[in-house]
């Protein structure tokens, strides 16, 4: 976190991985960026590969390159909680970050990239492009600062839904310090539309220990609202409350099939990625298995 | 264990502050930032058994180094025995001065003063030595320093107060100077016959006074005020502030004819702290008199004339309304009465001769409101009666007497009277002789050649002194055309108070017995020179006649408290046994030989008794007690007197002793300084653990995250 430009933060992190991706012991996998069809009555009969027809026998669609490319939509949480960081940096640096390694990364392979951030309403959206600049453009949103005073989580859900017709990966990145029971409606419309969902769950190292001495006024960073308390006698039920939220997470996601990564902020970005990337391989062979 | 400021003790009670601290350590006014709230409930501060505990090590050092602090800073001390001082040591002596001066006679302050007083007396601790003066004019001893260590320790108090009560106001003045210093030099006396005894203690004199205005403080001007000796000031303050006094104002002009309507005029001052302005005058006692207002401004005087009276209606009393205070309203006045006096010319002059001594003696004493000179005239052989001998104050011979006539001069003479011998010519030697007793005096006809003059005139006798001022003393212009030569050799106790030019005496005295006789050697006939026409003749007449006793002055007015000189009075009436009636009425009879009346106690009208006819003077109130605004005490500063605050306490000489003691085995022993180390040590214990402990929390923290 110590290089200020985000771009080049990304770059790094992602070259970093591409280093250490030849000392990892999974080789061979790819996102998936060519798409073929079983051919049903109605489709275009131009589209047919006739290779493959020759090889299998069968009908099968063969979709144009642009759009059997990747469309990656990141969904990042710009409220006032990402904020919050016990460390020299912020969870809404980490997650920017974060999306912006995600973001290069797929560039890079040549995906289209779509930006939309949001606290209690959408703020900024940008659609899945892969073109000249688009990268820039979508670095300099997520430079933007927090301002949300609240966390919704449904509204950029349903947007999404509304908005993105074409089947894509959503990449969710927030500290879902928001109540979650709309959460699970929202993520399976979005699954229900095809699209591929992650969930980043990021969360600072102070808020999943609690590990504070002394009882002092607590200040909401969303809501400014302020709470006396002592640590030492809130700090199991805080635990308890936190651990229970992030397990109805879990569930929800597992009962959906929405990829879950936790990330505390102390983690390396690297690490990350590399959860991100195995994600997707389980996917594809769960994808592939399902199909 | 003993401590030297023990209040600082009460600094131990700051170790509730480290308990309070470590209970309540989590009202903190700090605020921290957090994500968010929602997984947190609120927790109220309390005080938990948990918090109590914590640290509880660190809780002890930290109560243990107040404790040592407010310890320290109690200077403790182990006590030691004190040396064993005399009592009669811690003894003060203390004078109490009470003014019952005339001022003290308005509402409550004398009552208000003897409240204060029996305070003071009972404030006394019983080593002290008291004495209680009351003073206005004079000082008077109430209780002296004898009586009060004569009296019991448990009584002397209320005995001294019942004394002190037993005493009232009088109407005589303030003299607070003299009062002081008569204070001041009986502790003073005091002190120097016990100071071979015993050490000396506190001294210091307590006036309880109103502090008029009008006290006298001239007492005290270079006085030397004893060291050592402290003044305290108790002030009784009356409750209304406006006082206005009336005072009689004697006329100086003496030559006013007696005729003239005489009007007495008053002077009504208002004292400087007065809310009213307006008076009012009227004759006490006359119903239907008119009243005079006067308009006085206040710390002002002005000067009215008495209102006046209806005809055939006397008056000795006048009164003032319209201020708070009745004390010195009332004005006695006694209108002087124009006394006779007797000359006896022993010859038969006519009296519209101008070319005779008697024409210019008529002229010279002319008739005022004092006194009305007659001029008797005996012809050839009349004899005069005994009686008329005293009422005569001055024989003028001015020729050869018979007999008889001789006789009665030397009569007059060995009674104490006055012979004026003026030698008209030389045939009066013998009779001169005769009266001075020397047998065989010649006066012969002295030959001047154009005329002679005065010269060497003896200003210190009596007869001359009031022309001893150079504006008067020039008697070079009037010229002697004729005298006699008196031969001094045979009158060997004659003295010459003038003489001529020619170095002949001119005026001579000569003793005879208690009498004496005064010799012209001229006469102021225009035939012989020019003194009756002369500016000194008139006062060289009026010179004689006083020194012939004719001219007294005169009993008017005087305060309460003055002596009144009653010689004159007693030289007229010789044998006659004298009394004074007092203004109440009572009689005062007046010892044998004694010329003067000092008990003039009260205001009013006193009237000798004894005399052919009384004589009555008025005596009244000075009025300078009637200045009643309070007088700036920074006066009696200036004058050199150490005034000291009633609050300090008469005298704890013992407590201080001890005081003292203590102080100097505190310092000596020093205790303070090992706790204070001691604190410090404490201190830096409490730091290194309070560090220690830190560090450790911060590692568990870390260890934990």
């Amino acid at each position: 976190m110590a290089i200020k430009n985000l771009e080049l933060r990304a770059r790094i992190v992602v070259e970093g991985f591409w280093h250490g991706i030849h000392r990892s012991p999974y080789h061979g996998f790819s996102v998936e960026f060519t798409e073929y069809r079983q051919y049903s009555p109605g489709d275009d009969p131009r589209y047919l590969d006739w290779q493959l027809y020759a090889r299998t026998d069968r009908y099968y669609i063969k979709k144009f390159e642009d759009e059997t490319n990747l469309r990656c939509y990141l969904l990042v949480d710009h409220s006032r909680s990402m904020d919050y960081g016990s460390l020299s940096y912020t969870k809404a640096q980490y997650a920017n970050t974060l999306a912006a390694t995600l973001a290069y990364f797929l560039y890079a392979q040549g995906d289209a990239v779509g930006l939309l951030t949001f606290d209690e309403k959408i703020r900024e959206y940008l659609p899945a492009r892969h073109r000249t600049g688009h990268l820039r453009r979508l670095m300099l949103q997520l430079e933007e600062s927090a301002g949300g005073t609240a966390t919704d989580l449904t509204a950029p859900l349903k947007r999404i839904v509304e908005v993105v017709r074409k089947r894509s990966l959503m990449v969710m990145i927030s500290d879902l310090l928001a109540p979650i029971d709309a959460l699970e409606k929202n993520l399976t419309s979005l699954a229900a539309c095809g699209h591929d969902v992650m969930l980043f769950h990021v969360l600072d190292p102070a808020e999943l220990a609690f590990q504070f001495d002394k009882a002092i006024l607590f200040r909401d960073v969303e809501s400014g609202r302020d709470l006396f308390i002592d640590p030492a006698t809130a700090r199991k039920e805080y635990l308890r409350q936190l651990n229970a939220h992030n397990a109805a997470v879990l569930a929800a996601c597992q009962r959906l099939g929405v990829g879950y990564r936790r990330f505390a902020t102390d983690r390396a970005l690297e690490l990350a990625m590399f959860d991100f990337l195995r994600e997707r391989m389980q996917r594809g062979r769960f994808i592939n298995r399902r199909r | 264990m003993s401590f030297l400021t023990p209040l600082f003790l009460l600094g131990g009670l700051a170790v509730a502050l480290p308990i309070i601290f470590h209970l309540v350590r989590r009202s903190s006014r700090e605020k921290m930032v957090f994500s968010s709230l929602m997984f947190l409930k609120p927790t109220p501060p309390r005080m938990t058994r948990r918090n109590r505990l914590e640290n509880i090590f660190l809780l002890l050092l930290r109560c243990l180094a107040i404790c040592l602090l407010a310890f320290g800073f109690a200077r403790p001390f182990f006590q030691k025995p004190m040396a064993a001082v005399p009592q009669a040591a811690t003894s003060s002596r203390l004078v109490l001065l009470v003014d019952a001066s005339a001022s003290m006679k308005r509402e409550g302050l004398w009552s208000a003063a003897l409240e204060r007083g029996e305070a003071l007396l009972k404030s006394a601790s019983p080593g002290d030595q008291v004495c209680l003066l009351v003073y206005d004019d004079r000082i008077r001893t109430v209780v002296s320093f004898e009586e009060w260590a004569g009296f019991g320790i448990a009584e002397r108090a209320s005995l001294a107060a019942r004394r002190l009560a037993s005493n009232a106001p009088s109407w005589r003045s303030t003299h607070l100077g003299n009062a002081l210093i008569a204070a001041a030099e009986i502790l003073e006396d005091t002190e120097s016959s016990r100071r071979e005894q015993e050490p000396t203690g506190l001294k210091r004199i307590v006036v309880i006074s109103d502090f008029q205005e009008g006290s006298r403080l001239d007492g005290l001007q270079g006085y030397e005020w004893p060291r050592g000796v402290e003044v305290a000031v108790e002030a009784v303050k009356a409750k209304r502030p406006t006082n206005a006094g009336l005072q009689w104002v004697l006329d100086a002009e003496d030559s006013l004819p007696a005729a003239a309507e005489a009007v007495a005029r008053l002077r009504v001052s208002n004292s400087s702290d007065a809310t009213a302005e307006q008076f009012q005058i009227r004759w006490d006692g006359i119903a239907d008199a008119p009243s005079l207002d006067a308009y006085v401004p206040p710390g002002q005087s002005r000067i009215v004339p008495a209102p006046r009276l209806p005809a055939g209606v006397a008056g000795e009393r006048l009164t003032l309304r319209g201020d708070d205070h009745d004390f010195d309203n009332l004005v006695h006045l006694v209108q002087p009465r124009a006394e006779e006096v007797n000359v006896l010319l022993l010859d038969d002059d006519r009296e519209n001769d101008p070319g005779r001594l008697l024409y210019y003696l008529k002229r010279a004493f002319q008739d005022t409101r004092r006194q009305t000179v007659r001029i008797n005239t005996l012809a050839g052989g009349t004899v005069p009666s005994a009686a008329s001998l005293v009422t005569n104050r001055l024989l003028i011979v001015s020729r050869a007497l018979p007999e008889n006539q001789l006789t009665l001069a030397r009569q007059s003479l060995s009674s104490g009277g006055t012979v004026l011998c003026v030698l008209n010519d030389a045939t009066l030697g013998d009779t001169l002789g005769r009266l001075t007793g020397t047998a065989g005096l010649t006066v012969t006809e002295a030959t001047v050649g154009n005329y002679a003059m005065f010269s060497q005139m003896d200003f210190e006798h009596p007869l001359l002194s009031p022309f001893s001022d150079p504006r008067f003393s020039d008697f070079s212009k009037i010229r002697i055309w004729k005298h006699r030569r008196l031969p001094l050799e045979s009158l060997p106790d004659a003295r010459v108070i003038a003489r001529f030019d020619d170095q002949d005496p001119a005026i001579v005295e000569i003793p005879s017995g208690p009498g004496r006789v005064f010799v012209f050697t001229f006469s102021w006939r225009p035939a012989d020179s020019q003194l009756a026409l002369s500016s000194k003749f008139v006062p060289l007449l009026y010179s004689l006649l006083e020194q012939a006793g004719g001219l007294q002055a005169q009993l008017a007015q005087y305060r309460v408290g003055d002596t009144v000189d009653l010689a004159a009075v007693l030289a007229k009436s010789a044998g006659v046994e004298l009394s004074v009636r007092q203004p109440d009425g009572s009689l005062i009879p007046l010892p044998a030989g004694e010329t003067r009346f000092a008990q003039t106690e009260v205001p009013g009208v006193y009237e000798v008794i004894g005399p052919a006819v009384p004589v009555r003077f008025a005596v009244n109130l000075d009025l300078a007690e009637s200045r009643t605004a309070p007088l700036a005490l920074d006066e009696l500063e200036r004058l050199g007197l150490p005034l000291k605050p009633r609050e300090i306490a008469l005298s704890k000489p013992a407590e201080l002793r001890q005081n003292l003691h203590n102080t100097e085995l505190e310092s000596r022993q020093k205790l303070w300084r090992w706790l204070i180390v001691a604190a410090l040590v404490v201190l830096m214990g409490e730091t290194l653990l309070a560090g220690w402990l830190t560090r450790r929390a911060t590692r568990q923290i870390e260890a934990t995250v």
